[in-house]
Formats: structure tokens, sequence, C-alpha cells
């Protein structure tokens, strides 16, 4: 019996008549589909702003979120959007490229790549215009070196929001058990003064090593600073020029096996195997300073809200890197969080309010949350982690962050070459070839020297 | 005659209705093949010639990525170095274990179902799962297999974390996806007449006659089958190794591998265009790999009922 019989109206569809209105159906679908996903907001409407972050986990998300509540109160005309806090199982770069390329990128973003390589590759907005008329962001109110790693080609593509700046921890305790003056001030100033004091902590039980001084530098985040308190440096950002191989800097690494040579048996991998000497968990090892198996070592100011440093059961100060043969001042590392406009940014100017606030009164909350070191000069400089203050009292907490400041203030200018991740990876690729005696120091660095002055003559040739 | 003209106008027109219809049906595919698989292989080639960083229009090179590749990229050579080492042990030793489980499973015992399936289930686990779990296996001080290695006498090793033994345990960790070359071998084996097998058992052949004479000359088209998609896989490796040595290819290097040596190319440093001629590349040595492995079947792989193939 079929369905007309029944009295149901019901018209049979042919199949290509199916086809065809599907065509038409998946046409109109595919046109809507391009078009845009918000409409400007109308007069009156708030203006919304999204947020990107690479990561950093659910309370620094969340504290972000709490800094734009704070914000809206202050500009009721702007909405800041829940912070998107990474972008999942894709790489965090490439998921911001591709929507800068797509034309519907985050109106503002956190980085941690340098603002200088994503500004040599068109993916940022030059941010000066906006700057000299804001509160907090003219570029009078960052130290230079810092806001050195957000500009290219004469303009400022980003906000050094904040900046860890570095300096060497050591165990007062263990120096005062070996008789050894542990304040700041006789603490060593120059390489061969350190090389001398490590020697006294360095104790092998066989092939292990029980107890270190100073294991000289093995990290390649670290190489720019030790670099400039060798009086050099890896990149000169005014020449556009690599001098990673520089003579300073073969000395520098010639030292470094010299002293691995002398202290630790020249054996890179029976150091490492030994224990984890970085100054913070890796892959399930804890550190060794812990257990006061470590004298010294180079860390940044973030890590003083950590329990391991606030409450440790023994006294531990910071000084500043020595100078090195060639050097002549005294410099310090930095490490910062940048806060950026992509290109294509819907809503600038309210986006750039946002980074604005977030440059002066949001970075206090940020402190608050996690102590990066705010590195814009109108932020009060009496801000003091909660933890620190709670585990080692106020005055230490004050004399630390006195000192972490005042690292900012002689930091070196880094993270400032627009292929500065590759950068990275060549110097690491050398370091451990010469920590490893794989290759020596000259030609490990020549080596280097020329993969990334070429990958830089490519940027360069492309222009913005 | 005016009759049959008609009848082969009709035949012709209904003959183009059938071939039309038989378009529309393959169009889907046609459309899917030529938008993600075309187009994507010919722009890589096109992009492999340019400066490219998916913000910016590309810009034109010429050869000038391949020359920075092959002089003045260090770590193209290590990558190709680590893949090489990999694709020479991993494949002759995946195939020998794969072959190996075939022939037990082929065994005629109880439980057998039970063992075919323990030994494919392992290729449903994602690859990053199962990676983490080996890296916990291989710690050098709490792990498994020192823990092993140390019950039976043996001396401990870095793994994963010595330069040395970092590439020896990914090629390991790759025997834990052999579970789908074991079901082609064992589907190959049970295609071996029986016959065959009774005839040389007759004629006085033992096991590893059998085996050597009548079994290995039949399935070295499954060998062939098995060899090519292992050989393309070792050259694709790519999630054991990001996951165990991250971009770097730590430690020093040992484990970067070339796909990741691209991946870091293209994610880690926006160069797509020197990306793209990394993998054309690529693409150019598995194609050539590919090609002498099917030039050289002839010589030794045994097509059943195939005249003058019976060498």
């Amino acid at each position: 019996m079929s369905l007309k019989n029944q009295g149901v109206c019901w018209h049979a569809i042919e199949r290509r008549a199916f086809l065809r209105w599907l065509g038409w159906g998946g046409g109109t679908a595919c046109l809507a589909a391009c078009g845009t996903s918000s409409p400007p907001a109308s007069k009156g409407q708030k203006i919304i702003v999204t947020f990107w972050t690479p990561g950093g986990g659910g309370d620094f998300c969340l504290g972000l979120d709490a800094i734009a509540r704070d914000f809206e109160q202050h500009h009721p005309s702007i909405a800041i959007a829940e912070t998107q806090c990474g972008t999942g199982d894709q790489e965090f770069n490439e998921a911001l490229l591709a929507r800068i390329a797509a034309g519907n990128p985050p109106d503002a973003t956190v980085l941690w790549t340098s603002p200088a390589a994503l500004a040599a590759r068109g993916a940022l907005l030059p941010l000066d215009a906006l700057m000299q008329p804001a509160r907090y962001a003219p570029a009078e109110n960052w130290p230079p070196a810092v806001l050195a790693s957000c500009r290219f080609a004469g303009k400022t593509y980003g906000l050094p929001v904040t900046a860890g700046s570095c300096g060497l921890w050591y165990n007062r305790d263990m120096f005062e058990r070996k008789g050894i003056p542990a304040s700041r001030d006789d603490f060593p100033r120059s390489w061969d003064e350190l090389r001398r004091l490590s020697k006294e902590f360095t104790v092998w039980k066989g092939d292990i090593l029980e107890t270190v001084g100073f294991i000289p530098w093995h990290a390649v985040e670290d190489l720019a600073t030790w670099s400039a308190s060798n009086g050099s440096q890896l990149y000169d950002a005014a020449h556009r020029k690599y001098t990673i191989d520089a003579e300073p800097n073969i000395a520098m690494m010639e030292y470094a096996l010299d002293w691995l040579n002398e202290e630790y048996k020249g054996d890179f991998a029976r150091v490492t195997r030994s224990g984890n000497w970085e100054g913070y968990e890796v892959e399930g090892r804890p550190p060794a300073f812990i257990d006061q198996r470590q004298a010294i070592f180079l860390t940044y100011s973030w890590n003083m809200g950590l329990k391991i440093f606030t409450q440790s059961a023994y006294a531990w100060n910071m000084a500043r890197l020595p100078v090195g043969p060639s050097g002549t001042r005294v410099v310090a590392g930095y490490w910062p969080n940048w806060l950026a406009l992509p290109k294509g940014s819907r809503h600038v100017e309210q986006a750039f309010a946002w980074l604005d606030y977030m440059s002066g009164e949001g970075v206090q909350a940020w402190f608050r949350n996690v102590p990066d070191l705010p590195a814009n000069l109108k932020v009060p400089r009496d801000l003091l982690p909660t933890a620190l203050v709670d585990g080692k009292g106020k005055a230490f907490a004050q004399d630390i962050m006195h000192f972490f400041h005042d690292q900012l203030d002689n930091a070196t200018p880094m993270w400032d070459s627009p292929v500065q991740d590759f950068a990275m990876d060549q110097l690491r690729r050398a370091l451990e070839q010469i920590m490893y005696k794989l290759a020596t120091p000259r030609n490990a660095l020549a080596e280097a020297q020329k993969a990334c002055q070429s990958a830089l003559d490519k940027v360069l040739q492309a222009g913005v | 005659m005016a009759a049959t003209r008609v009848r082969q106008a009709r035949r012709g027109a209904a003959r183009r209705r059938e071939a039309r219809a038989g378009l529309l049906f393959v169009l889907p595919w046609l459309l899917s093949l030529l938008l993600f698989t075309a187009y994507p292989v010919l722009t890589t080639l096109y992009l492999s010639f340019t400066d490219y960083n998916i913000v910016q229009p590309p810009r034109w090179l010429g050869l000038q990525n391949y020359r920075t590749m092959f002089t003045a990229d260090p770590a193209f050579w290590t990558s190709v170095g680590n893949s090489a080492y990999y694709a020479l042990l991993a494949v002759p030793l995946g195939l020998a274990g794969a072959l190996g489980l075939a022939l037990l499973l082929n065994a005629r015992t109880q439980g057998l179902g039970v063992y075919r399936t323990l030994i494919a289930l392992p290729v449903l686990v994602p690859p990053v799962a199962s990676t983490m779990v080996f890296i916990v296996m291989f710690d050098p001080d709490n792990g498994l297999i020192n823990a092993l290695l140390q019950a039976v006498g043996l001396p401990t090793v870095g793994w994963l974390t010595d330069p040395t033994w970092a590439k020896p345990a990914l090629i390991l960790l790759s025997l834990w996806g052999l579970g789908a070359s074991v079901l082609i071998f064992l589907a190959g084996l049970q295609d071996i007449p029986q016959a065959l097998l009774d005839a040389a058992a007759i004629d006085g052949a033992g096991a590893w006659q059998r085996f050597r004479h009548v079994t290995l000359p039949l399935l070295t088209p499954v060998i062939l089958f098995n060899l090519v998609m292992g050989v393309i896989s070792s050259f694709h490796i790519f999630t054991q190794a990001l996951v165990v040595g991250g971009t770097t290819g730590k430690p020093l290097e040992s484990t970067l591998m070339f796909m990741v040596h691209i991946y870091r190319t293209a994610f880690r440093y926006f160069a797509m265009g020197q990306a793209a001629a990394l993998a054309v590349v690529l693409f150019l040595v598995v194609l050539v790999v590919t090609l002498v492995i099917f030039r050289s079947a002839p010589v030794w792989v045994h097509y059943e009922g195939r005249e003058g193939n019976n060498r």
C-alpha cells in the first residue's frame, strides 16, 4: 500500500532534483561560513576583545581573567573575552599564525616567542603610535635592553609586560660550613674567582658527583648573558649580524671546557648522570640543590614564589654574575612575557588599552599570582612575593626583590633576533657539541654562526 | 543499414550517458584526491622554491632552499643520518619480528584467538600514549628495562638520556606496533596450500627445509609488501621521536629524525619554504628507495602461477 493511497500528501523527490537542492544548500552554507563570525559592535554595545595566552596553567589563566574583570570596571565599553589558555594539541605559534593568515586572529595575545621574530614575518602590528599617548606603555617607561626584544626595523611590536631577571643563587649554609664569607658583597666578581670558589664544593665519589660548586654555562638560554659578561654578544641587532664565533665567545667556551676538564674530569655526561643541576625539576628528577648537593647555580626571579626556595631548611642568597676576562661591567639576563597585537586585530584601540592596563596595573595582580617581575618602570618596586615573605621574612624578601630589580636595570639586550628560535637551536647544538667534546669551540660556534646568519639574511631579504 | 546506424547511435549515446554517470559517481573521490592530495603535493613543490612564512605571500627564491639545506643547515645531515640508521635497523628487525610472531600464531594451539588479539591490540594504542609508557620503562634509574637487565646481571644503560642508546631505544619502541605486519604475514601464511607442505614432508623435508624452500618463497610477495610499507613508515617516524626528544632531538640531537626536522623548520622557525624543500627531498628519497625495492623484486619475489618466475 502506497502512502498516496493512505491520503498522505507526498511528492516523490527526483534524485536529480534532490542532488540539485543539495548542491544549492551546500553552496549557500559554504558562502555563509565565509562571512565574518561576529559583526562589529554597534553604538552603545560593548566591544569584545579576544585575548590569547600560550599556556601557563589554570591558575595563571584564571588570574588573567580576574585582571580582565578589573579592567572592565575601569573601561565599561570594553569586555575582555575569557582568556584562551593555550591552543590545545596545536602548537601555539602555529595556531596564531594560521589565524593571522586567515584574517581571524585574537585581538591581543601574550607571546612566549620574541616579538622581533614574529614582527620580521609581518605577523604583528607596530605599537609606537599607540604607546606614546598611553599611561604606562610609552617607550621611556621600559628598560631599554628589555624593550629591545620587541623592536624590529625601528618599530616596536610588543610590550615586555614581565621580565624575570637572573642572578646566581647560592647556599649560605654550605658557604659558612666551609668558613667562606657568605655575604653578597663577598661573592666572586670574576670568573677566575668563581672557578676557585666552585672547586671548594665539588666532591667526586668514584664516577658520581656527590656535591658541586658551580657548573659553567651549559644552558643555552643563559649563553647571551654569559657572553655579555665577557664583553661580547651573540647577536648585534644594530647591524643585524650574528657574532656567535667572535673571539671572546670562543674564549668563553674554551674557558668552560678548561673548567670542565679541571673540576669535572672533562666528562659532561658523568656530570649530568650524577644529578639534576638545573635548579628546577627535570623529567621527574628533583633539583640537587634541595638536598644541599649544589652550592651555586643561575636562576630567575619568578622562582622566588616556589616552595623549594621559600621553605628551604637552610639559608640562601642571590649574587650578581661575575665578569669574564674580556668583560668590563656586571650584566644580567632576563626572560620576558610579551604582550602584542596580531596583524588583523579587529579592535586595535580597545585591545591596546587592555595591554596598557595589563602593563601597569594588571601586572601587579599577575605578580601576586606568579611573581614574574613587572618590567614597566611606573610599577611600584615594593611588590613582594607573599610566599617569600612568609617563608623567609619581609626584610629578606625586600632585599631579594631589590636585587632582581637592580639586575633588570643591568640587563643586556637579548631575545631580539628575527630568527630567535632557530638561533637558540643552533646554539644548543653548538653548546652540546662543545660540552660533550664532539667539536672544538671554534668549529662548533663557526657552524652555528654560518647557519644563523644564513637564516637571518633570508628573513631580512623578505622584508616587512 | 539505416537501422544499424540508429542502433549504433543509440548505443553511443548510452555509453556516453554511462560514462557521465560513472564520472559523477567517482567525482567526490576525484575531487578529494585533487583537493587534498594533488593540490598539497604540487603546492609543496612550488613552495620549496620560495620563502614562505604563512603570513606573507611566498617570495620566489629558486634553488636557494635546497642550497641552504645541503650547505648551511647542520641539522639536515644529522637528521638524515639518524633516519637512515633508524630505517636500516628498524625495518629488518620489524620484518623478522613480525614474521616470527606470525609463524607462532599460525601454529595450531589452544587460545590462539587470545594471542592474536593480544598481539594486534597495541596497534590500537595511540602512539603518544605508548611512547609515554616506554619513556617510563626506559627510565635509567627507576625503569622496568634497566631493572630487568640488573636482575640478570647485565649492565644498565642510559637509554633515552644517552645519545648512544637513544636511537636503539626508539627502534625497540617501534617493535611495539608490529601487530599490523603480523596480521598481514599471518594471512600470507594461511594462504600457502597445505598440499605443498604435505608433499614436501612426504619427500622427507624437515621443518626448517619446509620453511626455507616452501613457506618463505611463497611468502615473498607479502614480505615485499611489508618491506615497502616498513621502509616508508620508518622514514616517516615522527610522533615517537618528537615525544622522546622534542624538537631539539635530545639527547645531543640523537633522536632528531628527518620528519621532526621538517616539523620544527615549518612550525618553530616558520620557514615553510625550507620545510617544503625538505619534504620534497624526503619524497624523492622514499620514491627512489621504493623503486629500487620494486626493481629488485623479480630477483627474489615468487608469484604463484607466474611463468618464468620460479627462480
